[in-house]
């Protein structure tokens, strides 16, 4: 295929966190209209490299480089990166108290768009986007994340990918804490989204979301490297044979 | 001028010659009190943080009545939610020498009596003799005995049985520009099943931080009688160079329903103490507290929540928002008395500080003397918590941006609870201090 254009690249990225070096040199390129898997065991680094990658002050990019259309995001902050057309769900989304969701995601739309969004435009699409994802209409005035249960975050999550739009979209254990109507609807949510110019990295420990959002490659992580890069076959493989098996693999490749 | 001089009111003065036999007995011996009573000690707990010397008074000051320009855009708002019908009634009090009201000839009709303190005095004679004092007076501390001497004039009401107001009451009391004192003084009953919602609001003093300080201190008495509903919302707004003195005490009978908030953005130096009694049982007292300080204002507020009747609930959410070199202290004290059982109260004290060089303390203090009590308190102080900035700029909201959207949803359910004609102007005063961060 000669017509792939690399969207989203990382090359060499180390991360650390209070000093301890999680994400030890990984690479990767996300050419537009792709869809790319990161599994691995807890503890791997993969909510690290996620959140470094949108450049949470925690989690220092020690080495390496990070681009977005050919432009170099690594200096830029968490913002600059979202206005460049990032965006992280986040496996834990932050309750905000006193600030609703649709008060919330006009001012992030502004930010975007650099002017206010029409009003009845904007309560068109939220109210849109809110029925796709099942998300009852009373959630606009709700504060965000505060109450939310698992599932009605992570539906948040991806309604503000939805509305935001971006061009890379990372997504963070979007699948954890679903029952398998919600699992649905989010996956639907995401493959709503997905098209040929934007890109998708989903961060997994479980194969049960590749079900419903087929990725074209699966990189597997562990100790904060790939250890191991395939297609969706391998989610497969491990979802069969749990990480023990890529363990045992690396082990015996290293005798021979 | 000697600050540490601890200046006594002088035998003969006119102030205390206002009012019949009774009261001139009261003023005296508020004056006897105040003459008597050491200031403080700062190593009591109520005055670790502040300095009682900032409240005493001097009797060369001038009580100059020259008022802040600002006053005439807030009472021409205020009378213009009076014509709109938002308020029931409006009282404008300059100093407690010039008090005027707006808009009460329905409420009288109704038999609500609104009115000066010292009309009062005269024409419901037995009402005012029975609640005067009676919460605030020479034995709750030596600056309570200031105004229970001097008190200029005062405002007072009074609901009937089963009268209902539904709009708010707003009473705007002006202090005078730099060197003024004032003695503003309030008592309100509520009668057994009325409902009233008052605001109070205290504006003010000079705009110049050189000059010396205007000072108010002021006393509030609340009564809600059994089944009655009360809202009483205070509003601190004064200029940058005021010293602000303020003890508030509500009793709270049988079956009846309190609710307190209390707003404060104004002065250099205030000190409020609110307090609330619940007498019997089915009581209920509600207070929010929001207080936002900037420059190098200083804050001091104490609450109490003492049951002194079983079966009696009580919760109390205190808010502080602090930029530049503010300074907040807040202690908060819940007492349960050995025969009021199956009594509930909550505390919760937050304290948001939104650069270094600012800084809050929070002093919870319960004080429960049985054993069948359900009773809890929280209190934070810190910065805004990062992952919540981390969490807006990662949507593609600037940091400052986030700062202010995070400060404002934490002042948001408080200004919420305010009456609707005043929410607004909170707001403005918040979004105001937030340009600065």
């Amino acid at each position: 295929m000669s017509d792939k254009k690399p969207l989203f690249v990382f090359k060499d990225v180390h991360v650390e966190v209070e000093g301890k070096e999680v994400v030890k040199g990984v690479s990767l390129t996300i050419n537009k209209g792709e869809i790319h898997a990161v599994m691995g065991p807890n503890g791997s680094g993969k909510s690290s490299l996620s959140n470094a990658l949108m450049g949470h002050p925690d989690y220092t990019i020690t080495k390496g480089e990070v681009s977005l259309n050919g432009k170099n995001v690594k200096e830029m902050s968490a913002d600059e990166r979202s206005r460049a057309g990032m965006f992280l769900a986040f496996q834990y989304p932050t309750a905000i108290p006193g600030v609703s969701v649709a008060n919330f995601l006009r001012t992030a739309l502004k930010a975007h768009r650099g002017k206010d969004a029409d009003m009845s435009d904007f309560r068109k699409l939220l109210k849109a986007e809110m029925k796709n994802l099942s998300i009852d209409p009373s959630f606009a005035t709700r504060y965000l994340n505060d109450g939310f249960s698992g599932g009605e975050k992570k539906r948040v999550e991806i309604l503000q990918m939805s509305i935001l739009n971006p061009k890379i979209a990372l997504l963070d254990e979007t699948d954890s804490g679903l029952d398998i109507d919600a699992l649905k609807t989010v996956s639907e949510g995401i493959n709503r989204f997905h098209n040929e110019e934007n890109g998708i990295l989903l961060v997994t420990h479980y194969q049960r979301l590749l079900n419903y959002v087929k990725p074209d490659f699966v990189h597997v992580l562990m100790d904060g490297r790939f250890v191991k890069s395939g297609g969706p076959e391998l989610a497969l493989k491990l979802e069969e044979s749990g990480y023990d098996w890529v363990e045992n693999e690396i082990r015996q490749k290293a005798k021979v | 001028m000697n600050k540490n001089n601890d200046i006594k009111i002088p035998d003969i003065i006119p102030e205390l010659e206002r009012g019949p036999l009774w009261l001139k007995e009261k003023r005296y011996a508020s004056r006897e009190a105040y003459n008597r009573t050491p200031l403080p000690s700062r190593s009591l707990h109520l005055w670790r943080y502040t300095d009682p010397n900032k409240f005493t008074i001097d009797r060369e000051k001038a009580v100059d009545m020259a008022f802040n320009e600002g006053y005439d855009a807030v009472e021409k708002m205020e009378l213009n939610h009076l014509k709109e019908g938002n308020l029931a009634a409006l009282a404008t009090d300059l100093g407690g020498k010039t008090i005027n009201f707006y808009g009460i000839e329905k409420l009288t009709a109704q038999g609500i009596v609104i009115s000066t303190l010292s009309e009062a005095v005269e024409k419901h004679h037995d009402l005012v003799e029975r609640y005067l004092y009676r919460l605030v007076n020479s034995h709750t501390g030596k600056f309570e005995a200031l105004n229970g001497a001097l008190w200029n004039d005062g405002i007072f009401m009074y609901i009937p049985k089963n009268v209902t107001i539904e709009n708010p009451i707003h009473l705007l009391r002006e202090s005078g520009l730099a060197n003024s004192v004032q003695f503003p003084r309030l008592l309100i009953v509520v009668g057994e099943n009325a409902e009233l919602t008052v605001i109070d609001e205290y504006g003010g003093g000079s705009q110049n931080e050189n000059k010396e300080p205007s000072y108010t201190n002021g006393a509030v008495e609340l009564f809600g009688l059994e089944n009655s509903r009360t809202r009483y919302i205070m509003l601190q707004r004064q200029q940058p160079s005021a010293t602000f003195y303020l003890n508030h005490r509500a009793l709270v009978e049988k079956n009846a329903d309190m609710l307190t908030i209390t707003l404060a953005f104004g002065g250099a130096l205030s000190k409020h103490n609110f307090g609330v009694i619940l007498n019997a049982p089915g009581a209920n007292s509600n207070m929010y507290g929001l207080l936002f300080g900037s420059d190098r204002q200083h804050f001091d507020n104490h609450t109490l929540h003492r049951h002194l009747s079983g079966q009696t609930t009580s919760n109390i959410n205190f808010k502080v928002a602090l930029s530049d070199k503010a300074v907040s202290a807040y202690t908060g004290l819940i007492r349960i008395d050995h025969k009021a059982k199956n009594c509930e109260a909550y505390q919760e004290n937050r304290n948001l500080l939104l650069n270094k060089g600012t800084k809050a303390e929070t002093i919870p203090e319960l004080e429960i003397l049985n054993e069948d009590v359900m009773c809890s308190h929280g209190a934070t102080v810190g910065p805004v918590d990062l992952s919540q900035v981390f969490y807006l700029c990662s949507r593609g909201i600037s940091h400052t941006e986030a700062v202010k959207m995070i400060v404002n949803g934490f002042v948001n359910n408080t200004i919420q609870k305010v009456p609707k004609d005043l929410q607004e102007r909170i707001q403005t005063y918040v979004t105001e201090r937030l340009e600065h961060i």
